[in-house]
C-alpha cells in the first residue's frame, strides 16, 4: 500500500514537473500557429517561428531607429536598413555589427541628404539603390555609400497630364533595369532601362468594377459622373525580385483573390496558384474587416516567399506552388508583436519585420515545426523525394493534420511504386489530381493480377448457365413429349 | 402480378407515351410504386453523397445530412405536385392529384437507376474518366425531364405547347407558394413574439 502511495506521488511530482518545464514555453510565443485545412476551416498548428530578439539600434551604438521604412537583405547576408526619420541608412553584418552608416552624400560638389525615403534596394554587385520619395528621385550609391546617379521623374508623352512622381520602392533586376512604384501611380511598375531612361509602365493591375456600378455610370448626367468614383486600377504597394529577375508585387485591396502577382518580364502574372487557396493571406474574408492587406513581400530561397498582413501582422510563407506553410506574428506590444509592420526579410531561415510604430526589427528563429517544413520543401524542390518523405513523416508526429505532408508522402509512395499507401496519403491530403494517378496504377495492377481468376469465373459461369438451358429444355422436351 | 407491377416503372421508362397511357387509362399506375420510387431516390442520393468516389465527390463529411435530403427532395417533389394540380385544375386539366403524383414519381426512377448506378461508378473511374460520371448524371437528368413532360401531357391531355407552358408556370407556383409559406411563418414568429413580450410585460408589472 504504502509502496504505491509513494508510486503514485512521485508520478504525480514529474508530471507536475513535466508542465512547468512545459509552460514556459508555450508562454513565450506571444500568438498561435495556424493554418487553413482544405475545407477552409483554421487548424492550430505548432508554431514555426518564434521571436528570438528585437533590434532598435541603441544596443549597437547608433542610437534608436527613428521611423525606419524599408529593410533589404543583400547576398552576402548583410542588412540594410532604411531609417527615414534619421534620414540614413544603416548596414549590419550577420553578427548584428554596425559595418557602415549612410547620412549623406556628396552630389556635384554639394552634401546632399535624403527626405522621407521609402525604398531601399540593393543589387548583386552591392549598389544601393533608394527611392528617395520627397525629392522625387531613385538615386544609386556604391555600397561605402558614394553617390553614383540620380534617376529623376520619367519623362515621356505616354504619360498623362498631373502625373505625380513620387517614388516609393524600387528594384533592379539581373540586367540593371530599374522598376519603380509610385505613390497614387496606377498605371503600373515604371520601368528605367539601365541607363535610367523611362521605358514605359509594365503589370497594370486590371480595373475591377460590379455591374451596378456600371449600370448607375450609364443612368447618371455627365456632372453626377464627375461625382462618381472613377473605375481605375488599384496601385501596387511593394516589389520583390527573385534568383531569375521575375517581380513579384503586392496590392493592398480588400477581398482580392490575388493580391499577390508574380510578373515576367512582359508584366504577366505567372504566380503558380496550385495550393488549395489562392495566396491572399488569411482566407476567411467574406468579411471585409477581416480580409488580409498585405503590403510587402519577400522571395526566399527555393522560390518559397512570404507577405507582410499589416491588418493583423501576420507573415503568410508560401512554397513555389502557393501551398501555405506557415503563418507566425500578429498586431501587439510584446517583442516579436507589432504595431506598424512595413517591411519583412530573410536571410537563411530567419525573418526580420521591420516595426515603423516600435522602431524596431523584430528577429523570428525557426522552431523544430518550421526547421522540419523548410527542410522539406527545400528537398522536394530539388527532386529528392525519398528525403523529403522522412521530412513528412517526422512533421507529422508535430502535427497530425498536415495535408501538405500526406501529399509529399503520398507522391514519395507513388514514386516507390506503393499504389495503395500512395492513394490513402493522397486522399488525405486533398489531391486529386495524384490520388487518380495513384488510382490508376492500383487499378492495373489489380486487373491484372485477378484477370485471370476473372476470366476463369466467367468462362465456367457461362458454360454452367449454357448447360443448364440444354438440360432444363430437353428435359422440358421430353416432358411435353411425354404428355402428348 | 408482383413482378408485372415492378416492371410496369421500367416499362414507362422506354415507352413512356404508351406507359403514361396505361398508368391513367389502364389504371396500371401504382400510387405506393411512385412513392417507394421517391424513397429510393432519397436513399440513392443519401449514399451517392456519402459514398460516390473520392474523384468526384467534393462534400464536406461535417456537412452530409440526410434529413437535409428529404428537404431537397421530398419538398420539392410534393410542392410540384400540389402546384401542378393547382394550376390544371384551373387550366382544364385532366389529370386528378394522385395522377399527378404517379406520374411524376414514375418520372423520378431514371434519376434513382443513375445515381446507384453513377455510385458504383465513381469508385473505379480516375479524374480523366470522369466525364463519364457527369454524362451519365447529365442524360438521367434530361430523361427525367422527358419523361416528367410526357407524363404532364398525357395525365391531363394537353398539347405540346401547353404542357411547356404548365410546366414553367408550376415552378412559378412553387415559388409563390414557398413565398407563402414563408411570410405565414414570419407572421406567426411575430405574433407569438408579440403575445410573448406583452405577457413578460404584464408578469414583470404585476
Amino acid at each position: 500500500m504504502m509502496k504505491l502511495i509513494k508510486l503514485m506521488t512521485s508520478a504525480a511530482l514529474l508530471l507536475a514537473a513535466f508542465q512547468l518545464f512545459a509552460s514556459p514555453l508555450q508562454a513565450a510565443a506571444p500568438y498561435e500557429g495556424y493554418s487553413y485545412s482544405y475545407w477552409g476551416t483554421t487548424s492550430t498548428t505548432p508554431n514555426a517561428y518564434l521571436p528570438e530578439t528585437v533590434i532598435n539600434g541603441v544596443e549597437q551604438g547608433i542610437g534608436k531607429f527613428k521611423e525606419p521604412t524599408d529593410l533589404y537583405v543583400d547576398d552576402d547576408g548583410q542588412l540594410y536598413v532604411l531609417d527615414a526619420g534619421n534620414g540614413r541608412i544603416v548596414v549590419f553584418d550577420e553578427q548584428w555589427k554596425v559595418v557602415r552608416e549612410i547620412r549623406g552624400f556628396q552630389n556635384g560638389g554639394k552634401q546632399d541628404q535624403f527626405a522621407n525615403p521609402q525604398g531601399l534596394f540593393v543589387t548583386k554587385k552591392g549598389q544601393i539603390f533608394v527611392a528617395d520619395t520627397d525629392n522625387s528621385r531613385v538615386v544609386e550609391l556604391t555600397n561605402e555609400g558614394e553617390f553614383v546617379r540620380e534617376i529623376g521623374a520619367p519623362k515621356s508623352e505616354v504619360i498623362r497630364d498631373g502625373f505625380e512622381y513620387f517614388p516609393k520602392k524600387v528594384g533592379v533586376d539581373n540586367a540593371g533595369r530599374i522598376y519603380v512604384i509610385g505613390r497614387g501611380v496606377f498605371d503600373g511598375i515604371i520601368e528605367f532601362d539601365s541607363d535610367g531612361v523611362f521605358t514605359g509602365f509594365m503589370g497594370t493591375n486590371r480595373v475591377k468594377f460590379d455591374v451596378w456600378d456600371y449600370f448607375w455610370k450609364k443612368l447618371s448626367t455627365k456632372a453626377q459622373k464627375s461625382k462618381l468614383a472613377q473605375f481605375v486600377p488599384l496601385e501596387f504597394n511593394n516589389l520583390d525580385l527573385d534568383q531569375e529577375g521575375f517581380i513579384y508585387t503586392t496590392t493592398a485591396e480588400v477581398n482580392s483573390a490575388d493580391p499577390i502577382k508574380r510578373l515576367n518580364s512582359t508584366g504577366v502574372d505567372v504566380l503558380r496558384r496550385e495550393g488549395y487557396f489562392f495566396p491572399r493571406g488569411d482566407v476567411y474574408s467574406s468579411n471585409p474587416n477581416a480580409s488580409s492587406i498585405l503590403i510587402d513581400v519577400q522571395v526566399g530561397a527555393n522560390g518559397v516567399y512570404s507577405a507582410l498582413d499589416s491588418r493583423k501582422g501576420r507573415v503568410f510563407t508560401y512554397n513555389e506552388d502557393g501551398n501555405l506553410m506557415y503563418v507566425f506574428g500578429r498586431i501587439g506590444t510584446q517583442e516579436g508583436t507589432f504595431k506598424t509592420p512595413v517591411a519583412v526579410e530573410s536571410r537563411g531561415s530567419q525573418f526580420f519585420v521591420l516595426d515603423q510604430g516600435l522602431n524596431r526589427i523584430n528577429v523570428f528563429s525557426p522552431t523544430r515545426y518550421g526547421t522540419l517544413i523548410n527542410d522539406a520543401n527545400a528537398l522536394l524542390v530539388s527532386g529528392d523525394y525519398n528525403g523529403a518523405e522522412s521530412k513528412w513523416r517526422e512533421l507529422l508526429r508535430l502535427d497530425a493534420n498536415n495535408e501538405i505532408a500526406y501529399v509529399g508522402i503520398g507522391k514519395a509512395m507513388l514514386r516507390q511504386g506503393d499504389n495503395k499507401l500512395a492513394m490513402e496519403n493522397l486522399k488525405l491530403g486533398y489531391d486529386r489530381v495524384y490520388y487518380s494517378k495513384a488510382f490508376g496504377k492500383y487499378r492495373k495492377e489489380m486487373t491484372r493480377k485477378y484477370f485471370g481468376a476473372g476470366m476463369t469465373v466467367v468462362f465456367v459461369l457461362i458454360a454452367a448457365l449454357w448447360s443448364w438451358n440444354i438440360i432444363k429444355r430437353r428435359s422440358t422436351g421430353k416432358v411435353k413429349a411425354n404428355v402428348i | 402480378m408482383l413482378s408485372e407491377i415492378a416492371k410496369f416503372p421500367f416499362y414507362v421508362l422506354l415507352h413512356p407515351f404508351q406507359g403514361f397511357w396505361d398508368l391513367k387509362y389502364e389504371n396500371k399506375g401504382k400510387l405506393r410504386i411512385s412513392l417507394s420510387i421517391l424513397l429510393l431516390l432519397t436513399i440513392a442520393t443519401i449514399i451517392l453523397r456519402q459514398y460516390s468516389g473520392f474523384v468526384v465527390n467534393f462534400n464536406y463529411p461535417y456537412d452530409l445530412n440526410s434529413i437535409s435530403e428529404l428537404q431537397y427532395i421530398v419538398l420539392p417533389f410534393f410542392l410540384w405536385c400540389v402546384s401542378n394540380w393547382s394550376l390544371t385544375t384551373l387550366m382544364d386539366g385532366e389529370g386528378k392529384f394522385k395522377e399527378i403524383v404517379m406520374a411524376t414519381g414514375y418520372a423520378l426512377l431514371p434519376l434513382v437507376l443513375m445515381r446507384f448506378g453513377n455510385t458504383f461508378l465513381s469508385n473505379i473511374i480516375t479524374l480523366r474518366e470522369s466525364s463519364f460520371y457527369y454524362l451519365i448524371e447529365s442524360i438521367a437528368t434530361l430523361w427525367f425531364i422527358w419523361l416528367l413532360f410526357i407524363g404532364t401531357m398525357t395525365v391531363h391531355q394537353y398539347s405540346v405547347m401547353k404542357t411547356i407552358v404548365t410546366m414553367l408556370l408550376t415552378l412559378v407556383v412553387m415559388g409563390i407558394i414557398i413565398f407563402l409559406g414563408l411570410l405565414f411563418f414570419s407572421l406567426l414568429q411575430e405574433m407569438l413574439g408579440f403575445v410573448f413580450a406583452i405577457y413578460t410585460e404584464i408578469s414583470l408589472r404585476l
